[in-house]
Order: structure tokens, then C-alpha cells, then sequence
């Protein structure tokens, strides 16, 4: 199922003083990929902690399928894979994946599971403990486990921070097929530009903090992406332009909390 | 310390073999050339006792292990709930915190004869003595390790719509298993004690009660060889729950020095004092409630408002104030110095160790091993060896404190950041400057975290002692009136003690975070 998200007003300030987000109206077409791009600390994982339902708003609200926003948590079939892969040490690759569909609640289906670990490259590793894996390998556990439970809505924050550059492009190829096929949503908070426009139909630059939306693009480049296409003039356009947009988002004023 | 500490033989010996054996030589000699100052007896002697007298050892020890296991599992089990209930009901924390305190500060040795009018004759107030002084020990690292853990396991569980029970279920339970082991590991010496303590204060069977007879008789060699007999037990049950770990866990247990300071996750001053009100209260209406719900006779079982009528109220009341007052003085002229002393030496030993770091290597396990050894069940020893008298009761207290110091100042030296101290040698800055700079800070929190643990476990060995041996002070006291039946005058003792224990805990946290401000800010939270 394909669902959209709509944050209208969505705003958050820490200890009263620190104005992470302001006040911000953004949608999340069903079924698409978009990518938040902006310079580091600009307040993207907040907006996608808010998102899932992990970071009470100041203000405003998020809305997921159409349910209102004091349901979504618990209704809303969502997944995030962290900046931190997050995997449970005393578990393996495996049990950790199943420990996700527990806790939504579904079957565990044993081949669904190796698949998965196949998928994101980990093979023969479903049954290491994540001690036992290197930094890249622990996200792609934790990306192997986002994808388990099928989410309508996928949150990914810098699942590919620690992944090396040979895999990422690996994943880059086969990942958006899956969640295409299943026509699921996703959103991925990214600092990498040229992921973002490789990964996502939409790339939202966002400006230093407080985070506003600086630029919308949408990237209109033919799937499924091959490595090849980042040579392609259409691709380096879009860079280019999402480039130039982080410039300005930086190069902005920085609007005060009492205007 | 005495050469002939019996805890030595027991610990870490393949890679310490020399030690032990040469303190074991040490202490057949001392003890053969002393015989007739009937302080001390030899290994051979308590051998020689043990093997004449297997059946009245092993019928004792049987009773004491069978409370101490009572306790063990009760008083465990009760931590257990406790510390669930404040993970999946935080709002719970601070009072079951507080709550926890104030029966750890209840001196033991007037809880005997209490629960003993309460029970009635028989094992049960060993029992309750014995998991009252483990819950404590596995609460506060229970409460630790349920918290300890990355945001992002917690973040994961509530993504997927869940809550605090799921949480608890999946994630916080195995996260807090290496704590309970590291509490449970405390515990197995704790419950010896307290099943012991209730033992002493005038139980029928049991390791204690013969302790107490052979004492009274001066029966040297009985006494050693009972103090040697719970001793090893003692460190067995700490090894035994240890070698379990290591065995099943993955992870060492991580070594848990105190609870952290109560009032350090409240918002500011005033949640503080809240606290303290509330806690205050709910001991109070606590204790009323159990009495009254126990339906316990007023004559024996005095409520809150009978003992604020003894110390206040009554005719009698400044008679009564008089006597625990000069009681108190008494004690605390023992307990001040034996404290202070037990602290300086554990701090400066620590410190001293650590600058010869391969010393500080082998120390290290000893010293944590050592904490095992419950230093009570020593009070005999201590008393025959040193005498009834002050020096031997600022000694007892002194050792009680000075384990704990130690070890918790060697862990907290330890744990200054590796890459501080590259930076320090990369300046060339010697020993003495890195120790100044980077370690001392870095052990105060230790420091402080086994000072206010120290508070009532200091204030146990005294009272003890004074019970047992000297006739002095507040734990003699509490022994005269629990002789008498003047139970007016045992519960005025208990709130008195218990009240002063527990401010002297906060005492030490207001003074920590004073020192913490000025010298090392960035360890306060």
C-alpha cells in the first residue's frame, strides 16, 4: 500500500532556546522516494525522528496514511533504519531481523529473513552477533531489518554512513527496487548529494539551522539507476543544481526566533 | 591489616600462588608463637578443629546457608520487582530509591531482635536480616542496567508502535543482565552476612550463635575456625555466581561501585526537596502500614507516633534523648575516625598502586575479590585480636571501609581516558602531573560513590562490634533494651540510627557535589 506523509506547520525548539526546525509545511507523495539533503546539524533527523513519531513537535503535526497524528505510532506500518545501526549485541543478524517482526507483530518467515540477509549482502553472516561485524555490515543488517516488516513508510537516517563505497553502490542498485516494487514510501536523510539524487524522485534541501526548505527538486532520471548514469549530463545537472541550493541554504541569514 | 587475612587463600591463586602461600607460612608461625596470648590460631589449629568438630560445624553451617538462600532468593526477587516496576513505571523511580535507602540505612543488629518479637523464635528473622541486606546490592545496579542502554534500542521498540512493556521484554531485561549478575555477585557474601547478623543478635542454631559462644568462652581456636569457615564460604558463593557469568554471559559483569546520587536526574532544588518529603512520608505511612496490617501488639511493634512520643512527648522523653545522645557520642567517636581512616587509606592506596601500573594490574582482581569477603563476620577476630576496647572497633570500621574505597578509587583511576592520557604523555608530563590532572578527577565520583555507601556499612561494623564485644555506644544500646523489652528505647534507636545514616549518605552527596564543582566540573551530571 502506498501512503503519503503531510507534516503542516511541524516545528521543534530544544530547551526553549535552541530552534532546531521551524515551523514547516512538507509532503511526502505516496509511493515516492524523497531525499533530505542540508548541512550537518541543520535539524533532518529531527525532522525525521519527528516523523516517526519518535520526537514530540513543538508545533504543527504529522500526518501518515491519513490517520490523525496521536494514532500513527501505533498504527502507522513504519520502519527506520538509524545513523546507529542500533542491532541488539547479544542477538544475531538473524534474530535480530526477527526481533523487528515481533515487535510489529508478524510472522516470522524463516526463507523471507535469508532473503533479506542475501539481499543486502550478508550471506552466510545470519548467524554472527553484530561484534562480530564490521561498521558497514551492521547497517546493512539494520537496513536488512528496516525492510523486513514490509513498511508502508520507510525513515532512513545515514544508512549508509559506515557502508564502503563498492557495497553502497551495490545497495543503491538493489534497495529501491524493493521498496519500488512494494510501492513503499520512503524518506532518506542523507549528506551525500550525489546519493540523494541517485536514490530518490525528489531531493529537498533544506537550510541550516533552523531548518526551512531552501529547494524542491525532482530528479527525472529513468529507473532502475545504473552506476553508469552519474557520467550522464541530466544526472550532474541535478547534482549541480542541488548543489547550488545547499549553497544558498548556507550562505542565508539566520532568521531569528522572534520574527 | 593482619598477615592472616583468611580471604587470601581464595583468590585469583594461579596467578598469585606465592602470596597466599607465604601468608598462610605467616600466619602458622604468628599463630604458633602467639598461642599463649590467645589471639590467634594457626592454620594446623583450625584445621585440627575443623576435622574434630565436622559435625557440629557442618550442622551449623547448614542452617545459616539455608537462611542466607532464603534470603538470597527473597530478598533478590524483591530488587527484581522493584526495579521493573520502576522501569516500566518511571514516576516510581525516586521514591523506590529512596524507599530502598532507608531500609539499607535500618542498623541490622536492632532489626534482629525486632523481627524476632515479630516472627516469633525460629529462622525467619535471619531470613528477613539476610534479604534485607541483599536487596539493596541488587536494586541499585538492577536500576542502572535497566537504564544503560543506547537511545536507539529504545528508539527501535517504539518505531515499531510499542511500549515500556515491550521494551522491558525485548531490550531492557538482557541489556541489565550483566548489572543483576554484578549485584547478585555481592549478594551471595550480603546474605551470609545478614543471616549471621540475625545469628549474633540472638537466634537458637546456626554459624553466629556458635560464634557468639566461642567468643564468650574464648574458645580461640573455634572462633577462627568458624570466621574461616563463613569466609570461604562467602567468597566461594561471589566466585561460584562469578564463574557462572563468564561462563553464560558474554559480557563481564561490569562492576557497579554505588547507586548513583539520588537526587542528581531531579530537574533542580525543589524536585529535590520534593523528593525528600515524599520519601519521607512514604516511609513513615510504610512502616505504619506494616505494623498495622501485621496487626502487631503497640507493646512490641511501635508505631511512627509512639516513638515520636518516647523522644518528644513522654515525661520520660529527654531521659530518653540523654541516653542516645551520649550513646551516639560514644559511637561516633569510634565510627568518625574509623571512617575517615578506612576512606584515606582505600584513596591512597589506590593512588599509590597506580603509579606503578604493573602493580596495579595484579591488585586489581585481588582487591575486587577482597570486597567479597563479608569484613562482619571478621568482627570476632578483631575483637580477639585487637581487644574490647576503641582500638579495635576504629580498626573493624576502618577495614569495613577501606575494601570498597579501594576498589571503587582503583576502578576509578583506571577509567581515565586513554587518549587524555596520550595527550599527557605527549607533553612529556610526567606521573605525578597526569595523576594530578587527569586520574584524580577521574576517581573522585569512585571516591564518593563508596564514601556514601560506606555511611551505613560503616555504622553496621560499629554497631556490631559494640553489640558483640565492646558494651559501648549505640549498639550497646540497642542490645541492653532489646534485653530489657524496653522496646520504647529500641525503636527510638532504630529511627535515631536509621535518620542519621541516611543523612549522613546525603551529607556525603552535598559534600561530593561541592568538591566535584570545584575540582573536576565535568564529572557532574
Amino acid at each position: 500500500m502506498s501512503i503519503s506523509v503531510v507534516c503542516t506547520g511541524l516545528s521543534k525548539t530544544f530547551d526553549a532556546h535552541v530552534e532546531a526546525v521551524q515551523p514547516l509545511d512538507l509532503s511526502f507523495i505516496a509511493g515516492q522516494t524523497t531525499a533530505l539533503v542540508g548541512p550537518s546539524g541543520c535539524g533532518k533527523s529531527t525532522l525525521l525522528r519527528m516523523i516517526a513519531g519518535l520526537e514530540e513537535p513543538s508545533g504543527g503535526t504529522v500526518s501518515i496514511g491519513g490517520l490523525p497524528p496521536s494514532e500513527t505510532l501505533r498504527k502507522a506500518n513504519l520502519s527506520v533504519a538509524f545513523q546507529d545501526p542500533s542491532l541488539l549485541p547479544w542477538r544475531s543478524v538473524r534474530r535480530n531481523i526477527e526481533l523487528a517482526l515481533t515487535l510489529a507483530r508478524r510472522p516470522i518467515v524463516a526463507r523471507d529473513v535469508d532473503q533479506l540477509i542475501r539481499l543486502v549482502g550478508l550471506d552466510g553472516f545470519g548467524d554472527t552477533r553484530p561484534a562480530e561485524l564490521s561498521g558497514g555490515m551492521r547497517q546493512r543488517a539494520a537496513i536488512a531489518r528496516a525492510l523486513s516488516t514490509r513498511p508502508d513508510l520507510l525513515l532512513l537516517d545515514e544508512p549508509f554512513g559506515a557502508v564502503d563505497e563498492l557495497t553502497r553502490q551495490q545497495l543503491a542498485n538493489d534497495l529501491p527496487a524493493i521498496w519500488e516494487a512494494r510501492g513503499t514510501t520512503t524518506i532518506l536523510v542523507t549528506h551525500s548529494v550525489s546519493e540523494a539524487v541517485m536514490l530518490s524522485d525528489r531531493v529537498v534541501v533544506l537550510s541550516a539551522r533552523p531548518a526551512e526548505v531552501v529547494a524542491d527538486i525532482s530528479v527525472d532520471l529513468p529507473r532502475p539507476r545504473r552506476a553508469e548514469l552519474t557520467r550522464s549530463q541530466d544526472f550532474t545537472e541535478i547534482v549541480d543544481a542541488v548543489f547550488a541550493a545547499l549553497a544558498e541554504g548556507m550562505a542565508e541569514p539566520q532568521p531569528k526566533a522572534a520574527q | 591489616m593482619t598477615a592472616a587475612d583468611p580471604a587470601l587463600p581464595f583468590t585469583h591463586w594461579p596467578r598469585a600462588v606465592l602470596g597466599p602461600v607465604a601468608a598462610l607460612v605467616l600466619w602458622e608461625v604468628a599463630g604458633r608463637v602467639l598461642t599463649d596470648a590467645f589471639v590467634l590460631a594457626p592454620p594446623s589449629a583450625i584445621i585440627g578443629y575443623l576435622v574434630g568438630n565436622v559435625g557440629l560445624i557442618a550442622r551449623a553451617l547448614g542452617v545459616t546457608l539455608a537462611n542466607a538462600a532464603a534470603g538470597f532468593v527473597i530478598g533478590n526477587a524483591a530488587a527484581v520487582l522493584l526495579a521493573t516496576l520502576a522501569s516500566v513505571w518511571p514516576r516510581s523511580d525516586a521514591m523506590i530509591r529512596g524507599l530502598a535507602l532507608v531500609v539499607f540505612c535500618l542498623p541490622l543488629v536492632a532489626t534482629g531482635p525486632i523481627l524476632r518479637v515479630i516472627f516469633g523464635p525460629g529462622d525467619w528473622p535471619q531470613i528477613v536480616l539476610a534479604a534485607l541486606a541483599v536487596y539493596y546490592t541488587t536494586l541499585i545496579p538492577l536500576l542502572v542496567g535497566l537504564r544503560a542502554l543506547p537511545s536507539g534500542w529504545l528508539d527501535l521498540v517504539r518505531s515499531y508502535g510499542r511500549g515500556r512493556m515491550a521494551a522491558l521484554v525485548h531490550v531492557r531485561a538482557m541489556a541489565a543482565l550483566p548489572y543483576l549478575v554484578a549485584g547478585l555477585q555481592i549478594a551471595a557474601p550480603a546474605a551470609l552476612l545478614g543471616a549471621m547478623v540475625g545469628e549474633f543478635t540472638g537466634a537458637e542454631r546456626g554459624m553466629g550463635v556458635l560464634t557468639v559462644r566461642a567468643l564468650r568462652a574464648m574458645d580461640v581456636e573455634m572462633t577462627w575456625a568458624l570466621a574461616s569457615v563463613a569466609t570461604a564460604v562467602a567468597v566461594v558463593g561471589y566466585l561460584a555466581i562469578g564463574w557462572l557469568a563468564q561462563r553464560y554471559l558474554q559480557d563481564d559483569p561490569p562492576i557497579i561501585l554505588a547507586a548513583p546520587p539520588l537526587a542528581s536526574r531531579a530537574a533542580n532544588r525543589f524536585a529535590g526537596l520534593a523528593t525528600l518529603v515524599c520519601v519521607t512520608i512514604g516511609a513513615l505511612l510504610l512502616w505504619w502500614g506494616l505494623l498495622e496490617l501485621l496487626d502487631l501488639s503497640p507493646f512490641f511493634a511501635k508505631r511512627p507516633l509512639d516513638v515520636l512520643d518516647s523522644l518528644v512527648l513522654a515525661p520520660d522523653a529527654a531521659d530518653t534523648r540523654a541516653t542516645l545522645t551520649t550513646a551516639l557520642g560514644d559511637t561516633a567517636v569510634f565510627l568518625l575516625p574509623g571512617y575517615l581512616a578506612g576512606l584515606a587509606m582505600g584513596a591512597g592506596l589506590a593512588i599509590l598502586i597506580v603509579l606503578v601500573p604493573r602493580a596495579a594490574g595484579t591488585a586489581m582482581p585481588l582487591a575486587i575479590a577482597l570486597r567479597s569477603v563479608p569484613i562482619i563476620i571478621t568482627a570476632p577476630l578483631v575483637v580477639l585480636t585487637l581487644g574490647r576496647g576503641a582500638v579495635g572497633t576504629v580498626v573493624l570500621v576502618a577495614i569495613m571501609v577501606f575494601f570498597p574505597t579501594f576498589v571503587a578509587c582503583m576502578h576509578g583511576l583506571r577509567q581515565a581516558p586513554g587518549q587524555v592520557i596520550d595527550v599527557f604523555n605527549s607533553y612529556a608530563a610526567n606521573r605525578g602531573q597526569q595523576l594530578l590532572r587527569v586520574r584524580i578527577p577521574a576517581m573522585l565520583p569512585a571516591f564518593f560513590a563508596a564514601a556514601r555507601i560506606n555511611v551505613p556499612a560503616s555504622i553496621l561494623a560499629v554497631t556490631v562490634v559494640e553489640w558483640l564485644a565492646t558494651g559501648n555506644g549505640i549498639g550497646s544500646v540497642m542490645a541492653l533494651s532489646a534485653s530489657l523489652s524496653d522496646y520504647d528505647m529500641l525503636w527510638s534507636a532504630v529511627f535515631v540510627v536509621t535518620a542519621l545514616s541516611a543523612l549522613g549518605y546525603a551529607g556525603v552527596g552535598a559534600v561530593e557535589k561541592r568538591v566535584l564543582a570545584a575540582f573536576a566540573p565535568e564529572q557532574l551530571l
